[in-house]
């Protein structure tokens, strides 16, 4: 060692330490900066119009109304069904989406000539904007220019080729199978992924042991997946619930409600009724549940984790 | 406990034969282990057996019964991986009680089984433990268990100790051989480690390019090579090789020199290599009788000192136990005794 220790006595100038200090939020301040511009700006923003009266038809609206939208909200029964409406929606649309998706990826693993192809075709609705496949779904099932309720009328289930979309006891199953198309790619890939890193010798350790396959799947198969599985289901129910592209288009919440989501009446709020106000209300509600819900399946993944070390 | 019968089975991948002709009979209690380089075939040999892979040629059988078509659960065997294969979301005892379970077996038969097989691998302490809270040499152990729990009729291991560190497997490799003489279970092992397998072995089949090359006991292997291939192979370090051609019972080295061969062997042959393990060298000072070779380097083991020397422009390996061959100066001169000595022909089969 060749500097000369530095006397306990000795300070630093002013200046010294202040630049000393401040060092390390320079160069965070980009960041700090660009986050705080597009993330919470927005979402203070946001937020804040629940608590106001802003309505784009009404010149003399923007003042603060503190809880007035969330007190309608509470006795306002379209927000209600729609609520009920979103359970079924995303709970159907998840359940169906992994449950094809994990068929095709099952099938998607066993060796076949084309695999390749196939593996890249199966992405492909997922390349469809959501846009264009709730219109093309529509016309499927548009009995004059459709073949679906044709082809329903034919098997029998149906007394004649009418419109899913616009029986009011069936209407959600339009949307439910648009959607259940569309997402079957991202849970088919994923667990795909997941089933490719399984090691094989397992497979022959457990047929060797005498397990058809089966039992394979259940006690080997399944357990690997679990976790994929959990937060693939997350992503997903957060995802539909918050998703109104297909349902606007396709049924625009009718006929008589029937297909309104919460999702979806924001929408229609907000771009439809031009009431801002009470759209981020009823946002902000659905942002809770979701968070809730995150929260519980969060906790829930952890325990699982725990309890496999 | 079974007897199996390999008879002229063969193994295409594609278009590539990567078995041929394979023939074997193995005895009821035997421990046949197969060795030979990486890619000569072994491990797919032992998965066909297991039902793990299709039979292109010829069958399979186990207890006169054909395994050709058989699934692997249908062929009661079982087998240990050179990665054990543990079910990560198993318990030791859950991994060793599966196939019992999965036949039905009921809950004290199975407690009693998993237990019997815990104490003999001394797994007592570990059976709630999921495998990958063990070490490498537990789960090899928990991998032997779940084998034995079910009392197959033959156990096949791939490699099972080749991810251990070499004391570990020192000490396991006595702990396989043991647990064969109390179970008395058909087995095949398959290891490229000639130490293994001429420890464990009844008999050995060596392996090298999807071939069988020589099938006999360990000392057979090692005194009575069959041919080039066996003898290079068996035996650490590998046996010397010298190239020339027999005439007047005298093997004419590339070099000039020349080496006299004993009574048993032809007078003349044309090209042969004759063939001394390095343990088997005679060593004497540079100047005394037999060839003189010079010293390259000298390894001492500890148990013993390798000479590395250059004869007729080959490399020329002498294990010699005796310390005075510490310092050899730059050459020295070795000679054969006759009974260690070992030709083969031109096409390399021993004559
Ligand atoms: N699925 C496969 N497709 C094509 N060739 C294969 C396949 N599996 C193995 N082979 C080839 O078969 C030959 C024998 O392989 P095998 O695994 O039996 O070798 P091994 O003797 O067990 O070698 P190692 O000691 O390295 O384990 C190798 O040449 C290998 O390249
Ligand atoms: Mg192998």
């Amino acid at each position: 060692m060749t500097a000369t220790p530095i006397p306990a006595t000795y300070r630093r100038p002013l200046r010294q330490r202040l630049a000393v200090t401040l060092e390390p939020w320079l160069y965070c301040a980009p960041v700090l900066i660009l986050i705080t511009a597009v993330m919470l700006v927005p979402l203070i923003l946001g937020i804040s119009y629940a608590f106001r009266d802003i309505q784009l038809l009404n010149p003399f609206s923007g003042g603060f109304v503190g809880l007035e939208h969330f007190k309608t909200l509470g006795q306002d029964d379209a927000f209600l069904r729609a609520l009920r409406n979103t359970l079924w929606w995303t709970g159907a649309s998840v359940f169906f989406q992994l449950a094809f998706g994990l068929i095709l990826a099952l099938l998607l693993n066993v060796p076949f000539a084309g695999r390749g192809l196939a593996q890249s075709l199966v992405f492909l609705p997922w390349a469809v904007p959501t846009f264009l496949a709730g219109l093309n779904w529509a016309w499927l099932f548009n009995p004059v220019i459709g073949p679906i309720p044709h082809w329903l009328f034919a098997l029998g289930l149906m007394d004649e080729p009418s419109n899913i979309l616009a029986d009011p006891s069936i209407a959600m199953w339009g949307p439910i199978l648009a959607a259940t198309w569309w997402g079957i790619p991202f849970f088919a890939i994923t667990l795909l992924a997941a089933l490719q890193s399984i090691p094989k010798d397992l497979y022959e350790a457990a047929s060797i042991d005498g397990a058809s396959p089966i039992q394979r799947f259940f006690s080997i198969t399944l357990p690997y997946l679990a976790p994929v599985i959990a937060i693939t289901v997350l992503l997903r129910t957060v995802w539909v619930a918050n998703f109104a592209d297909l349902i606007i288009v396709m049924t625009n919440g009718g006929p008589a409600d029937r297909t309104q989501t919460v999702a979806s009446y924001i929408f229609t709020q907000a771009f439809k009724r031009l009431d801002f106000g009470y759209a981020s209300a009823v946002a902000l509600v659905l942002l809770a549940l979701l968070l809730a819900y995150s929260m519980v399946i969060l906790v829930f993944r952890q325990k699982l984790s725990n309890r496999d070390k | 406990m079974a007897t199996m019968e390999i008879r002229s089975a063969s193994k295409n991948y594609g278009t590539i034969r990567v078995l041929d002709d394979i023939n074997l009979e193995i005895g009821d209690g035997e421990f046949i282990v197969l060795v030979g380089p990486s890619g000569c075939g072994k491990s797919t040999l032992l998965r066909m057996i297991a039902g793990l892979e299709e039979i292109t040629g010829g069958e399979i059988r186990i207890d006169d019964k054909v395994m050709n078509a058989l699934p692997p659960k249908a062929r009661d065997i079982a087998m240990v991986f050179q990665s054990y294969a543990l079910y990560p979301h198993m318990s030791v005892a859950d991994n060793m009680s599966y196939s019992l379970r999965l036949r039905k077996t009921d809950k004290p038969t199975i407690a009693e089984k998993v237990r019997a097989a815990s104490s003999k691998l001394g797994l007592d302490a570990l059976l709630e433990r999921k495998p990958k809270a063990l070490s490498g040499g537990q789960r090899q152990r928990v991998a032997m268990g779940r084998a034995i729990v079910r009392q197959p009729k033959a156990f096949l291991f791939d490699e099972p100790l080749s991810n251990l560190d070499a004391r570990l497997r020192e000490q396991m490799r006595a702990e396989i051989r043991k647990l064969h003489r109390e179970l008395g279970a058909t087995s095949i092992y398959v290891t490229h480690d000639q130490v293994e397998a001429m420890t464990l072995a009844d008999r050995i089949v060596a392996m090298h390019g999807g071939h069988i090359q020589q099938v006999g006991t360990p000392l057979d292997l090692y005194d009575r090579p069959a041919n080039l291939f066996v003898a290079g192979f068996i035996g650490s370090p590998g046996m010397n090789f010298l190239k020339g051609n027999i005439a007047d019972r005298q093997l004419h080295l590339h070099d000039g020199r020349s080496v006299a061969l004993p009574e048993t062997m032809p007078a003349t042959m044309g090209d042969a290599t004759l063939g001394i393990r390095p343990e088997h060298v005679v060593l004497s000072p540079a100047g005394s009788d037999g060839l003189e070779a010079a010293v390259e380097l000298v390894e001492p083991t500890g148990h013993g000192i390798i000479l590395h020397l250059t004869l007729a422009g080959e490399v020329f390996k002498v294990l010699t136990h005796d310390r005075v061959w510490l310092e050899p100066g730059p050459t020295v001169c070795v000679s054969f005794p006759e009974e260690a000595l070992h030709l083969f022909n031109a096409e390399g089969v021993r004559v």
